[in-house]
């Protein structure tokens, strides 16, 4: 477990310090740069909890289709290179505060609750045990028995969001 | 490699208005791919045939019967859902009759819009089925991202766009926390059923803080779907900038969905902590409410003015949710508080799209929204003012029209609660009602009293949808609030089947 | 569906040391396949130009990618003022690792018939002859030609002027768009093999030829993940972001030295690991007959033969095909790429499921056919009508040439 806690630990301080990067830099760019490295440490964590295909959707859906439409957009509508002046908030501090005291109350909230728990050992368990119970084939069984009816309203949802998005961005 | 899955047994009889309204949505793609410029009138009429056929098989479901529960419980049809069905498909009928011309003089996308209309009322549909916490977050998701497109269909007016970007920001903030909640509340239970996490909560009085933090997020989230105070800042923008359909739209069909799936969630799965919930909504209540009021006597734009109406007619509708669990149970208990809000939602469905329908029929010719412009209109379109006022006058309350009785259904449930929470509760209900009368009756002197501004004593044509859209709200309110047998029975259909 | 057996006993320093060896045998083959790759094109090519190539630099002018890695070594490191310094620095980067990183999932060798599962015995270790074989391998490989993508775009935005800019938006809506398609082609793949793990792929078309997935699905996914591959790596006919008539150099153009031979590298690295993947996913990867001797070095012959193979198919394609014009390229990966590979899964499935179901194998194969063409028909017969509607003629393409803006 030793292993596992100093790579939770790593991965965990780079989402951080990544996170407060996205908010406080002054390159739009840049802050999309730094939300791929926060996702790309949640893929890691994926990894860690044995949860592979989440970890490969992750980088495949989050870093590899959305940050780039993020960054198309960006690049398609103001593509300015370098330090934005403007690219602050007035509230700023006001919003560190909200967001400290959020922090305070959800640690102390999640500590209490989970605090004694432990991540069940995976030393122990076999390698099939955990793919039949976290692999592909599980995921895939669950999005097609029990979780079918949202599974056929998403795919309802992806066409009506890509017909709306048409419509708006056209341009006629 | 075999495979080794069980194939779910599916009641496709349960799915049969979800399947129209899919059907309805290719058929609509394909009308509209087809028909190019001629054949735009179609798509309207497909629309509004599917949606009408989507209500037979709810209807069919409803003789039936019997509860249908499938996936293990996540997707429940019984008289709840029956009833809210039914309500959303016969408000988007009603709101694709009032759309068709307004769509088609502006130089807007129109079978697309109808694409939109339909697939946000499939979100609603399904919203009224979903019984666990994916479920549910999937229809909130599907509700709603049509509705933030719809909000920005007039592409060219910045006020369009401002109204779009505003709810869509909001909406997607509001649904990050309340997915939040949601994660907080499934590790408490380690279910997503919402009667397994009844269980989990209520058991004891372990892991509290949590389950009150994740109680408190998923409120949130659905407090800004249903526009309750401090979360109503998008409303007055987005109903003002959206096209006028979409507005009436969003302020009946949409609040109600967020209001199913708060007596959803609350009342099936938080139903054992009211006291983390209860005093919750008893500030948003009385909050909203007068919050509500107080800023609708300003206005001066109609719109603005019913959208700041419809918060505070939110809050009236909250207001059952605070005193649920004090009702003793020989006066009904939980299923009193349900049945006064899904009552509340079916009166105030009818009076507000008939609002909204008479503000579209007055701007195809004063092309304004401003209640100065109403001025007079007794004089020259006095088959208008009457139903304007009649549905004005029922927002307010006033009996023989529907919204007394709904008023009188949410007053009783207080009254039954009995604490002094209830009662303080119905103080502020009914000051609120008086205040709101004030403005109400203000559009109403505005249209009788004042003299009609110059140059505008043509008559006003109304088309023939518009006008059928207008006479099926105006024959719900006279008729309910005439016979308010009618929806006592269907309130109380609606009394959930899986109350501990 | 085991995992690689090297992991099977706990993890200690044999397994790493065992680990390292087969990380640097990996890079290696693909850094030496990169050398040779160059040079096997530009002879290839003057083969078929009829001239001869390089000749001076060794025998043959084998040494010429290497005295070309020489030159641009001791070029000028240039770095345009505008440029955004960091993102300048890190895009050639972000555009290698991806290309390595995915030949670690490829066999290179091993024997899959007769019982065994094409593993080596090393130090008293058993281990697959590939650098990891991660579960989800197939998602791997899609995962990182999604990372490819920000090298590219990455390098565009940073040069700070307008051709860079332009190349790599043009390039990044072209790799996203046939990624789509890939990812299609790959899953009828998956769906035969009933795992995503390349070992397990490899391991399902051991059999005999008729095994090979080329075969097993019908050639049509993997014409598809061809034509994809060669649009993802952004080779002619669909190199028109880095064609030199149109964009000065494209994405890197405001790139010298060092940085430019990794892109130059990374594109071969590429076009070597996307063969690899081919041969991997559809050509059986090691399988072939075993003639004579051990059969352990069959399994690698086969495999090189296969590549060597596609490279020659590559450098082929580039020296005959005239370059794709940008909206017939994105008509091509939106408009048939994707319903063909989507259409033609369905029918797989469809296959299957009679398969194991034990319908009428004629009927079903019949039926499922008849409907995939039938729904293709209608599909294309849509986008006809609407093209019509639109003022286009009949045969679908747009009249009037102004109308045909990239």
């Amino acid at each position: 477990m030793i292993a596992q806690n100093i790579a939770f630990a790593i991965l965990a301080l780079v989402a951080t310090l990544a996170a407060l990067r996205v908010v406080t830099t002054r390159n739009v760019v840049h802050a999309a740069l730094y939300l791929v490295v926060v996702l790309a440490s949640v893929g890691a964590l994926y990894v860690l909890l044995a949860a592979e295909f989440v970890a490969a959707v992750q980088i495949l859906i989050y870093i590899g289709a959305i940050v780039v439409l993020f960054l198309f957009g960006i690049m398609l509508t103001r593509a300015t290179i370098g330090v934005e002046s403007d690219l602050d908030n007035d509230q700023r501090w006001i919003a560190a505060i909200t967001g400290l005291f959020l922090l305070g109350v959800l640690t102390f909230v999640l500590v209490e609750s989970f605090g004694d728990d432990q991540l069940p050992g995976l030393a122990g368990v076999s390698r099939e045990e955990l793919t039949a119970q976290r692999g592909t084939g599980a995921v895939g069984d669950a999005i097609f028995s029990t979780y079918l009816v949202p599974f056929e309203v998403i795919s309802v949802l992806l066409l009506a969001a890509l017909v709306g998005a048409i419509v708006l961005a056209r341009r006629d | 490699m075999p495979p080794v899955f069980d194939t779910p047994a599916i009641d496709y009889h349960a799915f049969a208005p979800e399947i129209a309204m899919v059907v309805t949505l290719v058929v609509l793609l394909f009308v509209d791919l087809v028909f190019e410029e001629r054949g735009r009138w179609a798509t309207a009429t497909v629309a509004g045939i599917g949606l009408l056929a989507s209500v037979v098989p709810v209807l069919s479901l409803a003789v039936d019967g019997a509860d249908r529960s499938l996936f293990g419980g996540a997707y429940v049809v019984d008289n709840f859902a029956l009833v809210l069905k039914a309500l959303f498909l016969v408000a988007g009928y009603v709101t694709v009759l009032i759309s068709t011309d307004y769509i088609a003089d502006g130089d807007y996308y129109e079978g697309e819009y109808y694409f939109m209309l339909v697939s946000s009322l499939l979100g609603m549909t399904v919203m009224a089925s979903a019984r666990d916490l994916i479920s549910i977050f999937v229809a909130l998701e599907m509700l709603s991202i049509p509705a933030y497109l719809l909000a920005g269909w007039r592409k060219r007016d910045l006020r369009g766009n401002e109204a779009s970007l505003k709810y869509y920001l909001l909406g997607v903030f509001a649904s990050a926390v309340m997915l939040y909640g949601m994660s907080l509340v499934f590790g408490v239970s380690g279910s997503t059923l919402l009667v397994d996490i009844n269980q989990a909560i209520s058991r004891g009085v372990d892991s509290v803080p949590l389950v009150t933090v994740g109680i408190v997020f998923i409120v949130v989230g659905f407090a800004f779907k249903v526009s309750a105070v401090p979360f109503h800042t998008w409303a007055p923008d987005t109903y003002q900038g959206a096209p006028t359909p979409i507005t009436a739209f969003l302020s009946v069909a949409s609040k109600a969905a967020g209001f199913a799936a708060l007596v959803q969630i609350v009342f099936i799965g938080f139903l054992g902590r009211e006291d983390v919930w209860a005093p919750m909504f008893w500030v948003l209540a009385a909050l909203t409410m007068t919050v509500g009021n107080l800023i609708a006597l300003r206005q001066t734009n109609l719109v603005r003015l019913l959208a700041y109406s419809s918060v505070a007619q939110a809050g009236f509708m909250l207001a059952p949710f605070a005193v649920a669990a004090d009702i003793p149970a020989d006066r009904g208990g939980v299923g009193a508080a349900t049945g006064a809000v899904v009552t509340y939602l079916l009166i105030y469905a009818g009076m507000n799209l008939g609002a909204f329908a008479v503000v579209m029929a007055v701007a195809r010719k004063t092309r304004s929204a401003e209640i100065s412009a109403y001025g007079g209109l007794f004089a020259y379109a006095p088959g208008l003012a009457v139903l304007m006022g009649v549905f004005v006058f029922s927002l307010a309350g006033i009996p023989p029209l529907a919204g007394w009785y709904a008023k009188f259904v949410v007053f009783k449930t207080l009254l039954d609660a009995g604490t002094v929470a209830a009662v303080t509760l119905a103080v502020v209900a009914v000051v609120n009602s008086v205040i709101a009368l004030f403005y109400y009756a203000s559009v109403a002197r505005q249209m009788i009293m004042e003299p009609a501004p110059e140059a505008e004593t043509a008559r006003v044509r109304v088309p023939g949808s518009l006008g059928a859209a207008l006479g099926i709200c105006a024959v719900a309110t006279l008729a309910f609030g005439a016979f308010p047998g009618l929806i006592a029975q269907l309130g109380d259909l609606a009394l959930l089947g899986v109350l501990p | 569906m085991t995992g690689d057996p090297l992991f099977a006993d706990g993890f200690d320093w044999v397994v790493l040391a065992i680990l390292v060896a087969k990380a640097v045998i990996g890079f290696t083959i693909v850094v030496v396949g990169v050398i040779f790759m160059i040079w096997f094109e530009r002879k290839v090519v003057a083969d078929m130009q009829n001239r001869i190539g390089p000749n001076r630099a060794g025998r043959w002018g084998l040494g010429q990618t290497l005295a070309d890695g020489i030159k641009l070594i001791f070029k000028e490191d240039l770095k345009p003022d505008r440029a955004d310094k960091p993102v300048f620095r890190l895009a050639p980067y972000l555009s290698v690792v991806p290309a390595f990183l995915t030949f670690t999932i490829v066999p290179i060798g091993g024997v899959f018939t007769g019982g065994n599962d094409g593993g080596v015995e090393l130090f008293g270790r058993r281990t697959w002859m590939q650098v990891a074989d991660p579960p989800v391998g197939v998602l791997f490989l899609l995962a990182m030609s999604s990372i490819a993508v920000y090298g590219i775009m990455l390098a565009g935005w940073s040069s700070g002027s307008k051709y860079p800019l332009l190349g790599s938006v043009r390039a990044t809506a072209q790799m996203v768009s046939y990624e789509a398609a890939l990812g299609l082609s790959v899953v009828a793949v998956v769906l035969l093999s009933g795992s995503l793990s390349t070992h397990d792929i490899v391991a399902a078309q051991a059999g005999s030829i008729f095994d090979w997935n080329v075969i097993a699905t019908a050639a049509v996914p993997f014409v598809v993940f061809c034509v994809a591959a060669t649009a993802e790596l952004n080779r002619p006919p669909f190199d028109l972001v880095e064609a030199e008539q149109e964009l000065v150099g494209g994405f890197h153009t405001e790139y010298s030295s060092i940085r430019f031979g990794m892109f130059y590298l990374a594109e071969f690295m590429n076009t070597i690991t996307m063969s690899a993947i081919i041969v991997t996913l559809f050509l059986g990867g090691p399988a072939g007959p075993v003639l004579f001797g051990p059969p352990l070095i069959w399994g690698t012959l086969w495999f090189t033969l296969k590549l060597l193979v596609f490279l020659f198919i590559f450098v082929w394609l580039r020296a005959t095909l005239p370059r794709y014009r940008y909206d017939q390229l994105m008509d091509l990966g939106w408009k048939r790429l994707i319903p063909l590979s989507l259409g033609w899964l369905l029918v797989i499935g469809a296959i299957s499921i009679g398969r194991d179901a034990g319908w009428n194998r004629p009927l079903t194969l019949v039926g499922a056919f008849s409907l995939g063409v039938i729904s293709w028909a209608a599909l294309i017969g849509a986008m006809r009508v609407a093209k019509l509607r639109r003022g286009g003629d009949e045969f679908g393409e747009l009249s009037t040439a102004t109308e045909r803006v990239g």
